[in-house]
C-alpha cells in the first residue's frame, strides 16, 4: 500500500534524523523522539506488510520493493531487540538512516521483470515465505554485526591511539559491542542455515535438485562458511577483538553479495 | 529592593588574595551581623569557598550606590585589606547580573573546574549561616531556593557533570569504556601512594569485587589488603598473578619496568585473551608501554589520563553553554517573579487608581457646583484627594503587614484590587 509506506517513510525520516542529533548532541529529547517516531514506524510498516498480504494475495517478499521494504522492517525489529537487550543507542544511528533509503527504495523501485508470482509457480508451497523470510532476518543480524564491528574498530582505535575524540564519548564499551556482535552472529548463524535448509527443501519438491550453483546459492555458502568460522574463532578464546571485527565487516560484503548476487549476476534465482 | 553582590573569584584574585579575604563560618555569621543594618542593606549572605570570596545583599533600590560602597568597605575593614588593593580584584552585580551570577555559581558554571559538586554544598551552607543570623530575607529566599532548582536543572539536563576530571577517576571511566560494567572486576593494585589507592577505591565503589595488591614491603601490602577488603600478595610471584587482573594500577618507584611486554603477553595468553586494562601512574614509567602493542591490552600512562582528562573539560564546557541557556531563561523567570514580589508598585498603583476615580468623579459632578475660584477648585480637589488618603491608609497598611507575614498575600491583594498584573509564574 503506497499510501501507507509514505507515512512509513515519513516516521522514519523522523526517526533517522532525530537518531544522528541525539548521538551528535547527547540530548535524552531528541533520542525519545527518534523512538517514538521509529515505534510509529515499525508498527505502521507492519499494518502496511500485512494489508500487502491480504491485497495482493501474496506472502509480501517477492518482488525487489517487497524485498526492501520487508528488509528495512527486519532491520528496524533487530535494532529494537538491540536496544531492549544491551541498550546501545550509538546502532540507531546507523541503521535508521539505512532503514530510511531501503523503504524510499521500495517505494520508487519499479518492477522490472515480466515474472509474476503466479507464473513462476510459487504460490503454492509456504515454504518459499519461509526460506525468504529467515534469510532476510539473517541478513539483518548480519548488519547488526557488521555495525557492532565497525563500532568496535572505531572505539577500540580510539584506546589504542589515545585519541579521545567526539566519537570516545558516545559509542558503547568494548565489551557492549563484542557481545552484541557475538550473539548477532549466532543468531544469524542460525537463522541462515534453517533459510538454506528450507530453500533446498522447497527446492527439491519444485524441480528435485537440491543445488543449482548459481551466483545467490554461492555467496550464500561462503557466507555461511564465514560466520561459521567467524564464531569457532572467537569460542577458541575469551575474546577476539580486533581480528574478529574485521571478519564481521568482511561477512557483511558477503552478504551483500548474496542479497544482490542474482540482479547482478543471473542464475537460478532471478524471480521478479 | 535590588540584589548586590560584590565579590573575588579564581579569576580576578590569585590565591593570595583570596585567602586574605576568606571569612571562616563564625566570621560569616558576625561579619553579616554587622553588614545588614536593615535600612541600605536588608539581607546578607556571604559564600566563602576556595574559589570565591562573594557577598550577596538585597538592597534599598534608592541606596543602591550607598549599598556597594558599604559592602566594599565592610570588606576592606574587616579583613584589613586596603580599598586600592581591594579594588583591582573586586567586581560587582546588580539585579539581572547579580542574579545570573548567583545561577551561575551555584549551577558550577563560574567554578575553575565546570560541573563540580562541591559548589551547591558549600552555597548551602552559606544560606543555612545566613539564615541562623537572620539576615536572609525574602528576596534572598526566593533567589537561593530558585538558584538550587537551576543547579538541579543544569546538572540533570546537560551532561555538565557527566566525564570524570580527576585522574584517579579514570581508572573506572576508561574501565567502562572496555569492560561495560565493572562489577565482577578482578584490580592489581603494584605499589601505594595516594593517587594509586583513590584510584583503587573508586575502583571498588564502582563494583570491582576482588583487588590484589602488592608491594615490595609486605606491611604496606597488608594495610591496604584491610582497608580495601582483599587479598595482599607476594611481589616476587607478581608474574603469578597478572593473568587474574582485568585492571592492573601501578604506582611503584622502580628504576626498571615492573611489567614488561614479555610478561603481559603471557598473562593475555593465560587470560584467553580477555582484555586487560593497565594504568601506569609512576614517573619513571614502570609498565612497558610496549605492553600496548599487543592485542586487547590496553596501557595509560600519567600523559595519557591528562589527555583523557582534557577531553573530558572540553566536553564539559560544550555543555556548559547548553547550561548558559538554561540559566538565562530561569534569570528571566526570576526577575518576573521578583516584580510581583514587591509591594511598592502594588501600593502605588492602588492609591494612583484610587486618585484617579476621585478627580473622574470630580470632574463629573463638577457642573452641579457651578462657578468656582480657582482657589475653590484646588480646596475641592484637595478634600477628595486626602479623604481618599484617609480611608485608603489603613486599607496600605493591612496590605503592608500582610505581605511581611507571607509575601504570597500579595497576589491576593492585587486580584481583588485587579491591579494590572504583568504575568508572572506562581
Amino acid at each position: 500500500m503506497r499510501s501507507l509506506l509514505l507515512a512509513v517513510l515519513a516516521a522514519y525520516v523522523v526517526a533517522a534524523i532525530h537518531s544522528v542529533l541525539a548521538f551528535v548532541n547527547k540530548r535524552k529529547a531528541l533520542q525519545r523522539v527518534s523512538d517514538w517516531a521509529m515505534a510509529a514506524g515499525f508498527v505502521l510498516h507492519l499494518t502496511a506488510l500485512i494489508a500487502d498480504w491480504v491485497i495482493d494475495g501474496h506472502y509480501p517478499l517477492f518482488y525487489l520493493r517487497e524485498t526492501l521494504s520487508f528488509l528495512a522492517w527486519t532491520l528496524v525489529g533487530s535494532y529494537a531487540l538491540v536496544r531492549y537487550r544491551y541498550g546501545a543507542l550509538a546502532l540507531g544511528s546507523f541503521t535508521l538512516p539505512l532503514v530510511t533509503i531501503l523503504v524510499f527504495m521500495a517505494i520508487i523501485v519499479k518492477s522490472t521483470s515480466d515474472a509474476t508470482l503466479e507464473s513462476s509457480g510459487f504460490s503454492a508451497s509456504w515454504l518459499f515465505p519461509v526460506h525468504t523470510t529467515l534469510l532476510l532476518f539473517a541478513y539483518a543480524a548480519f548488519f547488526v554485526v557488521f555495525v557492532a564491528s565497525v563500532m568496535y574498530l572505531l572505539q577500540e582505535r580510539e584506546l589504542k591511539l589515545k585519541t579521545f575524540t567526539a566519537i570516545f564519548h558516545r559509542l558503547p564499551s568494548l565489551t557492549t559491542v563484542n557481545e552484541i556482535a557475538t550473539s548477532a552472529a549466532a543468531i544469524g548463524l542460525a537463522l541462515l542455515t534453517v533459510g538454506i535448509a528450507t530453500g533446498m527443501v522447497w527446492s527439491s519438491s519444485r524441480d528435485g535438485l537440491l543445488w543449482h550453483n548459481d551466483p545467490k546459492e554461492i555467496f550464500a555458502l561462503l557466507t555461511w562458511l564465514l560466520y561459521f568460522l567467524l564464531i569457532v574463532y572467537r569460542s577458541t578464546a575469551r575474546w577476539r577483538g580486533r581480528s574478529a571485527a574485521w571478519m564481521g565487516v568482511l561477512g557483511f560484503a558477503l552478504v551483500l553479495c548474496t542479497f544482490f548476487g542474482a540482479r547482478f549476476m543471473g542464475g537460478y534465482h532471478v524471480f521478479g | 529592593m535590588s540584589i548586590v553582590l560584590v565579590g573575588v573569584n579564581h579569576k580576578t584574585a590569585p590565591v593570595e588574595v583570596r585567602e586574605l579575604l576568606a571569612f571562616s563560618e563564625q566570621a560569616c555569621a558576625e561579619g553579616l551581623r554587622t553588614l545588614v543594618d536593615g535600612e541600605v542593606l536588608r539581607e546578607g549572605l556571604i559564600v566563602s569557598t576556595c574559589n570565591r570570596v562573594e557577598i550577596l545583599t538585597a538592597a534599598s533600590s534608592e541606596r543602591l550606590k550607598e549599598g556597594r560602597e558599604r559592602i566594599t568597605d565592610f570588606l576592606s575593614e574587616s579583613r584589613s585589606l586596603p580599598r586600592e588593593v581591594l579594588g583591582e580584584h573586586l567586581y560587582s552585580h546588580t539585579e539581572d547580573q547579580a542574579v545570573r551570577h548567583v545561577f551561575r555559581v551555584a549551577s558550577s558554571l563560574d567554578s575553575m573546574v565546570v560541573g563540580e559538586p562541591q559548589v551547591l554544598g558549600q552555597v548551602r551552607r552559606a544560606y543555612s549561616i545566613a539564615l541562623e543570623a537572620g539576615t536572609a530575607g525574602r528576596v534572598l529566599n526566593r533567589l537561593i531556593h530558585q538558584a538550587f532548582r537551576v543547579a538541579k536543572r543544569v546538572r540533570s539536563e546537560t551532561g555538565i557533570a557527566a566525564n570524570a576530571v580527576s585522574i584517579s577517576y579514570m581508572a573506572v571511566e576508561l574501565g567502562k569504556k572496555i569492560f561495560g560494567s565493572l562489577k565482577g572486576q578482578s584490580v592489581l593494585l603494584l605499589g601505594a601512594g595516594e593517587m594509586a589507592e583513590l584510584s583503587a577505591r573508586h575502583l571498588i565503589n564502582a563494583g570491582v569485587s576482588r583487588v590484589l595488591i602488592a608491594n615490595r614491603t609486605g606491611d604496606s601490602s597488608e594495610r591496604l589488603a584491610k582497608e580495601f577488603g582483599g587479598e595482599a600478595v607476594s611481589f616476587d610471584r607478581l608474574a603469578d598473578y597478572l593473568p587474574e587482573a582485568d585492571i592492573v594500577v601501578c604506582s611503584t618507584g622502580a628504576g626498571e619496568y615492573v611489567v614488561t611486554a614479555a610478561m603481559a603477553h603471557e598473562a593475555l595468553n593465560r587470560r584467553r585473551n580477555r582484555p586487560a586494562f593497565f594504568i601506569d601512574i609512576s614517573v619513571p614509567r614502570n609498565l612497558d608501554p610496549a605492553i600496548g602493542q599487543l592485542p586487547n591490552a590496553f596501557v595509560f600512562d600519567i600523559d595519557d589520563l591528562e589527555s583523557v582528562v582534557s577531553s573530558n573539560i572540553r566536553e564539559r564546557e560544550r555543555e556548559a553553554e547548553r547550561a548558559e541557556l538554561i540559566v538565562d531563561s530561569e534569570v528571566m523567570q526570576f526577575q518576573q517573579s521578583l516584580r510581583v514580589m514587591d509591594i511598592g508598585p502594588a501600593i502605588g498603583a492602588l492609591r494612583r487608581r484610587l486618585q484617579d476615580m476621585a478627580r473622574s468623579e470630580m470632574a463629573r459632578q463638577r457642573n452641579r457646583l457651578g462657578p468656582l475660584t480657582p482657589e475653590q477648585e484646588s480646596a475641592i480637589e484637595q478634600l477628595l484627594i486626602s479623604t481618599v488618603n484617609k480611608i485608603s491608609h489603613p486599607l496600605m497598611d493591612r496590605m503592608r503587614r500582610s505581605y511581611d507575614v507571607d509575601a504570597d498575600n500579595l497576589q491576593a491583594w492585587r486580584e481583588i484590587f485587579d491591579l494590572d498584573d504583568p504575568p508572572h509564574n506562581k
